[in-house]
């Protein structure tokens, strides 16, 4: 692990009280070692010249260069870019769980908030919704930098309450942003599955490129508990007295095969599926991201062409 | 039911609850978690409800067993026979035999053989009384032992052991006291066998408890086979020795009077003999003596080398007639008992001696009337009594202490038969051959073949030449009694006898291997001049010459025949009943003629002198006479026994009744050699003073190290179940790394 990644971590990041320092902290970090994106287009902003070369558009040609200097320079800008990412984020009861440093709720709306960030800065559309049973808040998709304040009003959530109800958020999404682009959603999951899976083949067949972020914390991967525990269900109200070191073997077989459920339901879909633990380091979110959004841009790419 | 060696231990059983009281206080403060992912918990529940449940039971089980089973180890459970384990009403009966015997006196450093003994017995019947299960005590003594004319008397039979039982087993031991009998183990343990017959219903525990002298357990085959059946009906037998060393002792082991005459102001020689039982020569050693109750001058003995006995004699001349005492004493050292000697000398008013001539002349009677009572001064306290052979076959002949046959031709059968009886009940005979003697006569009536009185068969009288270049004595006499006298130096009046004639014997006459004749003294010719044998319990001496100097020329002026003879009456004469020993613990037996006394006898032990001294009843024995026996003889000293005559006046005979010298040898036998003699039989063997130092040490199988392999056994299975019973995280680093990549 390189030096910058060290204030990735979510014992470093949780010291960082406010989303935003949070958000700004992570991408930056990530950011710094890293070449700029190496992606061009129509923008604005002007980035750039250099020397034309044969393919280049004739367009891009700056004839008022050609004129003091008798050469072709083609001028670059940043990209403009048409990403149009929705963030879906889980606040519901079961996203408070969280033992020592960040609580599911913390790591993903970070997470969002990271993304968030990263997706501003290069100038994509971003929108967030919260959601429980129902959407709690919603941010509209915008370009501007100062967006990002509204996205973390979205995430602001005092406590997370409510049992989750994905497949109505999911629709509710779908008719929210009829316009093809990509869905992240940040959840733990623990919903039903069939409402996911629909949910998900719904995001699909209007065109969304649709990336999971499955969040869960190290307890409930790895379940070390020991000693009679009291299990309290923070959205089922059932509760359980047991002895947990027995229970471990049954308990870690039923979460894999959900897990493997998910994945391959995920994959059926051609969803991108990230499992996540809340111990684990933002970057590789963040890394995990910026890989499948190279995978939309040729997609897109080669679909303009 | 087990007994334990550590009974209050057993209450660390209730510890055996503390897992479940662990576990139910867990119950109560179990920690509360706010779960998000109920669901897979449920599913997990709903799986592993029955077994996990199980396993956890089996854990708790395990672990209060587990608790249980080190709390009994330490206890330490003693399991008995099966008999006793399914009757569950086993009880042990501690059987203590405690040796008694004088040598158990042993003192050394403010302690004796005796008192360690004691304290062993105390300290078995303190373990008796801790333990739960019924327990039984018997004690006997070596000396209460059972014997013949005495029952087994032991100090405590079958006793319950309760609460009380020390103290009445402290009041029992302090009036013990080691005795003056030297019993040995055998009696005891045959006593104790008889007395308790089969073991069926309990467990029997044997304490011997002894001193281990080398005299009883050298030649051990029979106390091996008797042990050996004790323990092959499962009596658990324990040997206690109570002496770590043998000890140098002194003991008196003789006191008897020489050969000679005893008649009252007649001077008698008297043998001690002290035997040195050390491993140390002893120098300088005294012996006090007392005649009669009056001091007379120590016996001194020079030197004692180690485990010799050294004789020394002594004169003593009482003026009365009747019995004396006589006692010797050493002075005192470890053991005290066999530091006194106790003798009785029955001196005579005088000694009837019958001399019976065949000659009318009765020339030998004469000589040897003037031989055996020369007159005075020289006092022999010999009466002899000249009569012809009609004699012998008309008068009781009891009362003679010696008779002598001198030239006798013939006799009467019913003479013949008479001096037979005489001889056999342990009168003397001196036979004197001379001219009247025919040899077909005498062989046929005295010889017999080898079965009469006489020793060796005649052939004919014989004429012994004079030889007069060779100056050898015509006497030849061998170390006997009659002639010791004359032994060790040149004496010149025996060198002075001729013999001129005699009665030969066959040429090829020799004694017979199996008989007890011998050729006593022989002429220069080689010829048996005197042969001696045993008849019955007297003895015979043939001479083959004449008495009087008729053959020979012996009597005549010289002084030696009167000392022959007189050494011969001495040898000769009959042995009288005081003199025999008597042993303590063996019954006094005393024999009345019929008719003569009261069949009533009292008896005064040397304790009590007269005061509650024991009557006894005599019985008739077989042969017509009444016997009176006295059983209690425990202690050394003079008992007296008080008869009255049937003519109302009352006589007191004395009896000098010594301890069994041998037991004063300390020499003891070490734990090594016990076990060679006793190879083959299971027992354990401690010193006194280790006896149960390392806790009671009862009979059962000790279960205390089975339980701690049991123990380790359960805590594996324990381990392994708590184990899989438990989460054991995986290394943390390693996920990280995994989860990262």
């Amino acid at each position: 692990m390189s030096d910058a990644n060290r204030f990735l971590m979510p014992e470093a990041i949780k010291r960082i009280a406010r989303l935003d320092l949070r958000a700004r902290h992570v991408v930056e970090g990530f950011l710094s070692g890293m070449h700029r994106s190496p992606y061009f287009g129509q923008s604005v902003e002007f980035l750039q010249h250099r020397e034309y070369a044969r393919g280049d558009d004739i367009r891009d040609v700056d004839w008022k260069v050609w004129a003091k200097q008798d050469r072709y320079y083609v001028k670059q800008y940043e990209e403009d870019t048409n990403l149009r990412c929705t963030l879906l984020v889980d606040v519901s009861a079961s996203m408070r769980y969280g033992d020592g440093h960040l609580s599911k709720y913390e790591y993903a709306s970070t997470l969002a908030a990271c993304l968030a960030y990263l997706l501003l800065r290069q100038q994509d559309a971003v929108g967030c919704v919260s959601f429980d049973e129902t959407t709690r808040m919603t941010a509209p998709l915008r370009t501007k930098r100062n967006h990002l304040d509204s996205i973390l009003k979205t995430l602001d959530v005092s406590r997370p309450e409510h049992k989750t109800d994905v497949l109505g958020v999911l629709r509710r999404a779908a008719e929210r942003f009829p316009r093809p682009g990509m869905m992240v959603l940040v959840s733990d999951l623990l919903v039903e599955r069939e409402g996911l899976m629909k949910g998900l083949k719904l995001l699909r067949s209007r065109g969304h490129d649709v990336m999971v972020f499955h969040v869960l914390d190290d307890d409930e991967l790895d379940f070390p508990f020991n000693g009679p525990t009291r299990f309290e269900g923070l959205e089922l109200p059932e509760h359980l007295a047991c002895n947990p070191r027995a229970l471990r073997e049954g308990y870690l077989a039923a979460l894999n095969e959900y897990l493997s459920e998910v994945r391959r339901g995920c994959v059926g879909q051609r969803v991108d599926y990230v499992l996540l633990r809340t111990s684990q380091p933002l970057d590789a979110a963040l890394a995990a991201y910026l890989s499948n959004r190279l995978g939309v841009r040729h997609r897109s790419r080669g679909g303009r062409r | 039911m087990p007994s334990f060696l550590y009974p209050p231990l057993v209450w660390g059983l209730l510890l055996a609850g503390l897992p479940v009281l662990i576990h139910l206080i867990n119950m109560m403060r179990h920690r509360r978690v706010r779960w998000a992912a109920m669901e897979f918990l449920l599913v997990s529940q709903k799986k592993n409800r029955t077994w996990v449940l199980l396993k956890q039971l089996l854990l708790l089980l395990l672990r209060a067993a587990a608790i249980a089973t080190l709390v009994l180890a330490v206890a330490q459970p003693l399991v008995r026979n099966e008999l006793g384990i399914l009757f569950g009403g086993s009880r042990t009966h501690h059987v203590v035999l405690l040796d008694d015997s004088f040598s158990m006196s042993d003192r050394w450093a403010g302690t004796s053989a005796m008192d360690e003994a004691k304290s062993v017995v105390q300290r078995i019947g303190a373990m008796a009384q801790e333990r739960i299960e019924p327990q039984r005590f018997t004690l006997l003594r070596f000396s209460q032992a059972g014997r013949v004319g005495r029952d087994t008397q032991p100090d405590m039979l079958e006793e319950t052991v309760d609460s009380e039982f020390t103290d009445l087993l402290a009041a029992k031991l302090h009036a013990i006291a080691a005795s003056q009998s030297a019993a040995g183990p055998g009696e005891a343990i045959h006593s104790i066998d008889q007395l308790l017959g089969e073991s069926d219903d309990e467990n029997r525990i044997v304490y011997l408890i002894s001193d281990f002298r080398a005299r009883q357990w050298d030649q051990a085959d029979d106390l091996r086979n008797q042990l050996a059946a004790l323990a092959a009906k499962g009596v658990a037998l324990h040997l206690v020795n109570c002496v770590d060393r043998a000890q140098p002792n002194l003991a008196l082991t003789n006191l008897a009077a020489a050969s000679g005459t005893r008649a009252a102001g007649v001077p008698l020689v008297m043998e001690v003999t002290v035997e040195n039982f050390g491993d140390a020569p002893a120098r300088d050693v005294p012996v006090i003596l007392e005649e009669d109750g009056h001091a007379r001058p120590a016996v001194k003995f020079e030197s004692l080398p180690p485990r010799r006995a050294v004789t020394e004699r002594f004169l003593v001349r009482f003026p009365t007639a009747g019995q004396h005492q006589i006692i010797a004493r050493l002075d005192s050292d470890v053991v005290a008992a066999d530091n006194y000697r106790f003798g009785i000398v029955d001196f005579p008013v005088d000694v009837p001696v019958l001399i019976v001539d065949g000659s009318l002349e009765a020339q030998d009677a004469r000589f040897l009337s003037a031989a055996l009572a020369p007159g005075a001064p020289a006092q022999t306290g010999i009466s002899p009594r000249i009569e012809t052979p009609r004699y012998l076959s008309l008068n009781p002949l009891d009362a003679y202490q010696v008779i002598y046959l001198a030239n006798v031709d013939r006799l009467d059968e019913s003479a013949v038969e008479a001096l037979e009886q005489y001889v056999k009940a342990g009168g003397g005979l001196a036979v004197f051959l001379g001219p009247r003697c025919r040899a077909t006569i005498v062989n046929e009536q005295l010889y017999r073949d080898g079965k009469g009185l006489l020793p060796m068969p005649l052939s004919a009288p014989a004429e012994l030449l004079v030889d007069r270049v060779e100056k050898t004595p015509d006497l030849d006499v061998t170390d006997h009694p009659m002639f010791r006298v004359f032994a060790g130096q040149r004496n010149t009046f025996l060198s002075m006898v001729n013999v001129s004639r005699y009665f030969a014997v066959p040429d090829d006459w020799r004694p017979a291997p199996g008989s007890t004749a011998r050729v006593i003294a022989r002429l220069r010719n080689g010829a048996p001049l005197a042969v001696e044998q045993a008849f019955g319990e007297g003895r015979v001496i043939a001479v083959t010459t004449t008495a009087a100097p008729v053959w020979n020329n012996w009597a005549t002026n010289n002084p030696s025949f009167v000392v022959a003879i007189q050494e011969m009456q001495a040898y000769l004469a009959r042995r009288p009943a005081a003199t025999k020993t008597h042993l303590v613990g063996e019954p006094l037996g005393l024999q009345l003629p019929p008719g003569k006394y009261e069949p009533k006898v009292r008896f005064t032990t040397p304790e009590d002198d007269g005061l509650g001294s024991p009557s006894v009843d005599a019985v008739p024995s077989p042969d017509g006479s009444l016997v009176a026996s006295l059983a209690q003889t425990d202690t050394s000293g003079v008992y007296r026994a008080q008869l009255t005559a049937t003519d109302g006046t009352s006589e007191v005979r004395q009896y000098a009744v010594n301890v069994d010298p041998l037991e004063g040898d300390l020499a003891a036998i070490s734990g090594e050699q016990l076990a060679s003699r006793l190879e083959g039989v299971p027992y354990d063997y401690r010193q006194a003073a280790a006896f149960g130092d390392e806790g009671p040490q009862q009979a059962g199988y000790n279960l205390g190290t089975a339980l701690l392999y049991v123990l380790v056994g359960m805590l594996l299975v324990e381990q392994i179940l708590a184990w899989s019973c438990t989460y054991h995280p995986p290394n943390r680093a390693k996920t990280a790394g995994g989860g990262a990549a």
